[in-house]
């Protein structure tokens, strides 16, 4: 067995990746044409992947933390291919950094707390939910919060890393680089932990700005931990079909696929648990979120649950499953995608409606100007055209009455989720009736009305268009660019470190029957 | 019983690789050994032995589906057909909050039928006496053991002179 491996990015690759990246540059510029006028769909498409990409950099580090945290010598031979995605961390910056200006620079309408005079109360569209939260809910913390924990993490892996490069260069295997390494990695725990959390409030459920959930910030982290996880093993499994990682063996694999399998199930115990607590407390401001993605988007919403639950948990459920290149492979792909989609579906609804619901107030008064059975938005561009990107200028031309109406409209056009699936269609039947519509228009200025019939199905928003893919694409390619450079610049195997033995001899103790003897 | 009057003979070994050594012998002479005790799990062992992979999690899988079964028809049996009842404002039928309540019935038919299961076929019933052979075997020896009750002269030498070549440090034979 030849340890000493030496990845070479060869140019082949290399230029299929800068194709990918072409390719997705192409359908991000693509996206934003015909967009609405906050070119909703070309930001979020950017969005859900810088922080998706990301965010597997952040889980890369955090999972290779707590492994050496808590002594674990199974995963040396595969410790490069983690220090190596969590370098992307620094493109993350650079990402995300798009964002934060455009945060600054109002070029975008992600963030509906953004919009300049919501917390002015003596603005017409002044929000009062939304002042309450502006001591967070700020450019200011909004930068330091995103990019700025972004970079002590970046610090914090690059100081990682170096260790593990400096222990090659050592003569003999020494614990000093290994309880350096320690050090760095125990400390980055409760940092990864508690900073995550203000990470994606901020980039991710500040989108839905009234609404929030306490266990959002787990469930879109372990979101984002499967992801990442879903690609090691996938990329794993690649560079062994290229001859890299010898040394890996069906027991490595076996407890990667644990971790898939055991964290999926996971995943699908907060995806419930959201949706549990929220589904009993029945509070209007809490149930739109769901309201809003049971009916609009039941593809997404009972997708996200076959790619992230049912496809692992019955697919590797068996040992075997888990120790074969195929089923590890078909369903660590699955779970890739549907992750993806799970941040998709977090992203999208939310500031699809806030663009809405901007452009409508940007209209002032004239509410029936809007299409009422718009299914799609770029119906209304035309309306929209002239309008302002930034809402800076609108707030004049409203009256005091329909603005307070418009802030109030939240809960009041909010109806009670339905217990089950089954009485959706009932809800849909009630909303065509006249009666309530009417109820309706006289609570809340036919605001309520508009909102719902501009919400229907349209394509970048209920499910990925070629867009969306193009882009997933494009950044994919990126952080696989990124990664295979930094997997080049050091030897595949932590020739020095001083479990290679224990991990070059992991054993599972399992036993299938019929499978060959083991490396 | 008939296995009361079983005569048991046994080596003990001091390490696990000469136990592994000692029993890939063992299936290479064609010995057929009756038991191997080991203090803690030996990895690797089951494959020497030629041990069948257990079908204990296929019936798991089954209890576990039958107790999935079990709690939500219930359930739902219960407090919406048989005595419906409002809790919460919530519809006679709330699906979502069945799902804890199932979930916790599949572990527990899943995990009290393995087990159940498991001591069935060892033949662990309350009131059975342990038939220890050694026991050291639970502290530091390792130990193979061949069912000599009905074996002659020659074999039970054969089995010596195996324990002997493959370095047990000790011989004894018990009757269980």
């Amino acid at each position: 067995m030849n340890l000493n491996t030496q990845f070479v990015f060869e140019s082949k690759l290399k230029r299929n990746l800068i194709i990918g990246m072409i390719v997705g540059a192409l359908c991000l510029a693509w996206s934003a044409i015909g967009d609405d006028a906050f070119y909703t769909r070309f930001w979020t498409n950017y969005l859900h992947n810088a922080v998706f990409f990301t965010g597997i950099a952040f889980t890369a580090m955090f999972f290779l933390s707590g492994q050496i945290t808590a002594f674990a010598g199974w995963m040396v031979v595969i410790k490069r291919l983690w220090e190596a995605m969590s370098q992307f961390m620094l493109v993350g910056i650079v990402l995300l950094l798009v964002v934060v200006i455009g945060v600054w620079g109002h070029l975008h309408h992600l963030y509906h707390w953004n919009t300049p005079g919501i917390t002015d109360p003596s603005s017409s569209i002044y929000d009062k939910v939304i002042a309450g939260k502006a001591g967070f809910l700020n450019p200011v913390f909004f930068t330091i919060g995103t990019v700025g924990f972004l970079a002590i993490w970046y610090f914090w892996a690059y100081k990682l890393r170096q260790n593990s490069l400096a222990q090659d260069a050592h003569e003999t295997p020494s614990f000093d680089y290994y309880k350096r390494e320690r050090k760095w990695a125990a400390s980055f725990l409760p940092l990864g932990g508690f900073l995550s959390t203000v990470f994606l409030w901020q980039l991710i459920m500040s989108i839905d700005t009234h609404w929030y959930s306490t266990m959002f910030a787990w469930y879109s982290t372990i979101s984002l931990f499967l992801g990442g996880l879903a690609l090691f093993i996938v990329l794993i499994l690649y560079l062994q079909s290229k001859g890299y990682l010898e040394y890996v063996t069906r027991e490595h694999l076996h407890d990667l696929g644990k971790y898939l399998f055991g964290i999926s199930v996971f995943w699908t115990y907060l995806w419930f648990d959201q949706f549990m607590l929220i589904w009993y407390g029945n509070i209007g401001e809490e149930t739109i979120y769901f309201r809003e993605r049971m009916d609009n988007y039941p593809i997404l919403f009972w997708g996200n649950l076959v790619l992230n639950f049912v496809v692992p948990f019955f697919v590797l459920m068996r040992n075997d499953t888990k120790r074969k290149v195929g089923t590890l492979f078909f369903a660590a792909l699955l779970v890739f995608l549907g992750h993806w989609l799970d941040f998709f579906y977090m992203i999208k609804p939310g500031a699809r409606i806030a663009a809405i619901e901007a452009m409508e107030l940007s209209e002032g008064g004239h509410h029936s100007s809007l299409p009422s059975n718009a299914k799609d938005l770029s119906q209304t561009a035309p309306n929209v055209g002239e309008m302002p990107r930034a809402l800076a200028g609108i707030s004049a031309a409203k009256a005091p009455e329909q603005s307070e109406q418009g802030s109030e409209a939240h809960p009041q056009t909010m109806e009670k989720m339905p217990a089950t699936g089954s009485s959706s269609p009932e809800h849909q039947e009630a909303s065509q009736d006249n009666s309530v519509h009417t109820e309706h228009a006289s609570a809340a200025g036919e605001h309520g009305h508009h909102e719902e019939a501009g919400r229907g199905f349209q394509l970048g928003y209920s499910l990925p268009g070629f867009q969306e893919i193009g882009v997933l694409i494009g950044f994919l390619s990126l952080f696989l660019f990124f990664f295979f450079r930094q997997l080049e610049r050091a030897p595949l195997l932590p020739l020095r470190d001083p479990f290679l033995e224990e991990s070059l001899h992991h054993t599972t103790g399992v036993y299938i029957d019929g499978e060959d003897s083991h490396h | 019983m008939s296995a009361e009057s079983k005569k048991v003979l046994y080596g003990l070994y001091n390490d696990e690789e000469e136990l592994k050594s000692a029993v890939k012998t063992a299936r290479q002479r064609h010995l057929d050994i009756m038991d191997v005790f080991t203090p803690f799990p030996v990895h690797g062992l089951d494959p020497i032995l030629g041990l069948k992979e257990s079908r204990l999690h296929i019936l798991g899988f089954i209890y576990g589906a039958i107790g999935a079964l079990f709690g939500f028809l219930f359930m739902s049996w219960a407090l919406a057909k048989d005595w419906p009842i409002l809790f919460g404002g919530k519809p006679y039928w709330p699906v979502p909050s069945f799902i804890p309540i199932t979930f916790e019935m599949t572990v527990l038919f899943s995990a009290w039928g393995m087990t159940l299961t498991f001591y069935t076929i060892c033949g662990m019933w309350p009131g059975v006496k342990a038939k220890i052979l050694d026991n050291r075997i639970s502290d530091d020896k390792f130990c193979i053991a061949f069912d000599v009750t009905e074996a002659g002269q020659r074999e039970v030498s054969d089995f010596k002179e195996f324990f002997h070549r493959t370095g047990a440090a000790e011989v004894h034979e018990k009757a269980l």
